[in-house]
């Protein structure tokens, strides 16, 4: 017997709205339909009607997670077209925040895997470091979520002695909790058997559907932007670009947590060798016409940005590819033969950050299985209708 | 006086009053452990520690818009919370701790109790597939299906185990067999291998971390309780409180000695014991994460089966040492 | 390989499929190639220059036509293929016989432009709502967004 199971666009291992329609037989996937749209905002359409200011902070609440890498690809590429040269201990501070949230993602990102997985104490756990990193962004920038530390030549706020002394302070305890945390999920059986083999997929897949980041690298595909395309001060840094060769859930977690090691080793070297000098250079208004490819390796994958300047002040063409569109198709593939119990694991393993919109709401009805489209206007109309309808409810008036 | 008695019995002690207090502890206590493991403080607010916390969730779920879905089964998606409650308490009339008079046995202390406390605690698996079924929603069959397949996997070994002492002792009274073990309190020793297996069997048939796969809210959502909710979901809950009190409590009869030293004192060796096994069961549920369900079966039986047969070969073995 | 000695063997190799080389920045290759060579073209750097990634797809709204421009990338270069089409008859050929991961891009081409493209597996709408209404394309840059004042039934008016 097959039937469909909607996973979304609200489930509860969804954070974001996405919807997956997922045709099973018994506890098989057979076949797999993705949705998207369901958060569309039309940033690229508002981002031609801001200027180029306005829109660092437009594009940084693309995403709440990665906001910083957003908005950091958009200035970089913009600095290129009006051909400014921020100082370095700017692009220092800059590239810290870069790799400071890509620690907060990563912890974020083992956590959810791990409630997503049902082990909830691999949750508790990672969430609670996670604030340490989360401080440490909220004492650099005053922020925890969108840091708006990024200004068209620079950065906006600078870093003491204190304040340095406490990141590399928060990076020894995270490093000693990270190498635990990779001991466990590498050693602990039921989380191991859970994740071992599942969500499998080639490199010769990864390289046809084009997949980026650590679902790449986690198949054997070295591809890190920060290394294979330098900006700014990668090329003077020594890291490596963590890779697992087993193709699954399993490989994914490892990457990550050699990145966290990575990461941390990345932010060292930035607070020691943190240069003297200003922060920020005075920037333009307008731009000369011209166009841009901006990369940047979000804790995701890779973040490419496509800017066209006309000569005012507004750009003509801001294109985003955020890197969870590139990794869409190959989910499809993951899931596909995979067991129903593997559906929130492969979906998160991707790490999904959703950012696309819908104002339509499909309703199934549970007798006959069949679907209609219904506009907003229109249920809260029928919603209204069966209010009115309906006999008055014994405690719909409180008596007191 | 005898019906008096009788009710007091049913409702009062250790009827169903008792057995709400007690089993909301339990979970009280269940989840402080789980949320201490956990690096949290787990319920603080209500009453003192937190004690009240599941009473305050219970009242509150029976106070909740009860919603029954149009295309269920409605009578039977109704009735069956309430059979799954009465089903529970029933068993729980038959721990020795309120019968543990061997020269006076009441009406709830025969011989052959075990098995039907055995098969109490079964009927509340097959409640759960019906209630699933009968909500018709897609998740919720597919949680129904997973709770009659895990069923296949634990049941087997936890009746394998938890025969065996009884085997040894030569009894299918619950008190008699309690009273052989405090009689010879070393053959505890040999039971302990059984233990452990029937302590991972009660585990699944509770359906907690590692074995939560039939309401695993992130594949899906809440698998055999996605329909349920307000008061049918607050007796579901309670349910499967109380059955952690009666499956520890059967557990520490057969395992750990049962309750000796008459109604006071018995009943101290009761909440220790019980809670004894609830700790390792909370200890269990943090440290696992949740399996596939090809996983729990296979595990169930290339693993749990061939170790409770092991157990039953030691019980018989020395059986006949003894004799 | 350098980019210049890159951009003389592309030359070489290529002939007239490619109208135009420009390398503005570093590593940064825009090739300019007429529509109906950009499968050929495509092929060749695939087969022959390793170019096997593709970032993404942006269009472009240039009034009279529509510019299109596929970033490809290698370990060593990025490779910007840039085409333009009549907004007349947009019609463009789909690349995912060659890269099956092109497909969501050239999806949201449809949606946002309006654009045809040929030969896509899976042409459904991918971003914008069933109830969408047909020749709005959002990102042409005579599309201007009016909020539709939503009646509210029973609601003040």
């Amino acid at each position: 017997m097959s039937f469909q199971v909607p996973i979304g666009p609200q489930h509860p291992a969804l954070k974001e709205p996405i919807s997956l329609r997922m045709t099973v037989e018994g506890e098989v996937i057979t076949d797999v339909d993705i949705r998207l749209g369901y958060n569309h905002r039309g940033l690229e359409k508002l981002a031609e009607e801001k200027n180029w200011i306005q829109n660092i902070y437009l594009v940084e609440r693309i995403c709440g997670i990665c906001s910083h890498s957003h908005a950091t690809c958009y200035v970089q590429g913009v600095e290129k077209l009006m051909e400014l040269a921020p100082p370095r201990r700017g692009l220092y501070i800059r590239y810290l925040v870069s790799e400071l949230e890509r620690i907060h993602s990563h912890l974020l990102w083992l956590g959810v895997a791990g409630h997503e997985a049902g082990f909830d104490s691999f949750f508790m756990y990672t969430w609670r470091d996670r604030e340490i990193v989360m401080d440490l962004l909220e004492m650099i920038s005053g922020n925890r979520v969108h840091y708006a530390i990024n200004t068209l030549g620079g950065v906006r706020r600078d870093l003491d002695e204190g304040q340095k002394a406490k990141i590399l302070e928060g990076m020894v305890t995270l490093r000693k909790r990270s190498e635990y945390y990779f001991h466990i999920g590498a050693n602990e059986p039921s989380f191991v058997g859970r994740i071992a083999g599942v969500g499998l997929l080639p490199k010769d897949k990864v390289v046809a559907l084009c997949a980026v980041g650590p679902t790449a690298r986690a198949s054997g595909w070295a591809r890190d932007v920060r290394k294979e395309d330098p900006y700014a001060v990668y090329g003077e840094l020594d890291f490596e670009v963590a890779t697992a060769d087993t193709c699954d859930v399993l490989g994914r977690v490892v990457v990550r947590v050699k990145e966290l090691l990575e990461s941390y080793k990345l932010c060292e070297q930035m607070v020691r060798n943190l240069p003297a000098g200003d922060i920020a250079v005075k920037a333009p208004r307008k731009v000369k016409p011209g166009e841009v490819v901006s990369r940047y390796e979000a804790p995701r994958g890779e973040n490419i940005h496509y800017i066209k300047a006309n000569g005012t002040d507004k750009p003509e063409r801001l294109k985003v590819r955020a890197p969870t569109l590139a990794n869409y198709p190959a989910t499809v593939e993951m899931l596909r033969k995979g067991f129903i119990a593997d559906i929130p694991l492969i979906f998160a393993a991707i790490d999904p950050c959703i950012c696309c919109a819908e104002r339509a709401v499909t309703l199934v009805k549970a007798g006959s299985g069949e679907e209609s489209v219904v506009r907003m206007s229109d249920l809260r109309r029928q919603a209204i209708a069966r209010h009115q309808n309906a006999p008055v409810k014994r405690n719909a008036v409180w008596p007191l | 006086m005898a019906v008096v008695r009788t009710l007091l019995y049913l409702v009062v002690y250790p009827g169903l009053l008792f057995l709400f207090v007690y089993s909301t502890f339990c979970e009280w206590f269940d989840r402080k452990v789980y949320a201490r493991l956990q690096n949290r403080m787990g319920p603080t607010h209500t009453g003192r520690f937190g004690l009240l916390q599941p009473i305050a969730d219970f009242f509150k779920l029976m106070a909740k818009e009860d919603i029954v879905p149009e295309a269920s089964d409605k009578r039977l998606f109704t009735v069956l919370p309430i059979i799954g409650l009465a089903v529970v308490s029933t068993a729980g009339l038959l721990l020795p701790v309120w019968n543990f008079d061997l020269a006076n046995p009441g009406l709830t202390s025969f011989s052959g109790d075990i098995i039907v406390v055995l098969y109490l605690l079964s009927l509340p698996t097959l409640i759960l597939f019906l209630a699933a079924w009968s909500s018709t929603n897609p998740f919720s069959t597919i949680g129904g299906a997973r709770v009659l397949t895990m069923l296949f996997g634990y049941e087997v070994p936890l009746f394998l185990t938890i025969l065996s002492p009884a085997i040894l002792a030569d009894s299918w009274r619950l008190a008699e067999i309690a009273a052989f073990y405090q009689a010879k309190p070393l053959l505890l020793l040999t039971n302990l291998l059984g233990f452990l297996v029937a302590v991972i069997a009660v585990q699944a048939k509770l359906e907690r971390t590692p074995f939560d796969i039939p309401h695993a809210e992130t594949e899906i959502v809440g698998g055999t309780f996605t329909e349920y909710s307000g008061k049918k979901l607050a007796l579901f809950r309670l349910t499967f409180d109380i059955e952690l009190v009666i499956s520890s409590g059967l557990l520490a009869t057969v395992f750990l000695g049962g309750f000796p030293g008459g109604a006071v004192v018995g009943f101290i060796h009761f909440v220790v014991k019980t809670l004894f096994v609830i700790f390792l069961l909370s200890l269990l549920r943090a440290l696992t994460s949740r399996i596939r369900i090809d996983q729990v079966v296979s595990f169930a039986w290339k693993y749990l089966a061939p170790l409770a047969v092991l157990q039953l070969l030691v019980a018989i073995l020395l059986k006949g040492l003894l004799s | 390989m350098t980019d210049a000695e890159l951009i003389e063997k592309l030359k070489a190799d290529l002939g007239d499929k490619v109208a135009e080389i420009a390398n503005p920045a570093r590593r940064r290759l825009f090739l300019k190639v007429a529509p109906s060579d950009i499968i050929a073209v495509t092929t060749r750097l695939h087969d022959a220059y390793g170019v096997v990634f593709l970032s993404t797809i942006s269009g472009v709204d240039n009034g009279e036509t529509f510019e299109i421009v596929y970033h490809f990338s290698t370990p060593e270069t990025d490779f910007n293929l840039r085409t333009e089409i009549p907004r007349a008859d947009p019609h463009l050929a789909s690349i995912t016989p060659v890269i099956p991961g092109a497909i969501l891009y050239e999806r949201e081409l449809q949606d946002m432009f309006g654009m045809i493209v040929d030969g896509l597996p899976d042409p459904r709408p991918l971003v914008l709502p069933d109830d969408w209404p047909a020749e709005n394309y959002p990102l042409r840059k005579d599309w201007k967004h009016t909020r539709p004042e939503e009646v509210i039934p029973g609601g003040k008016s």
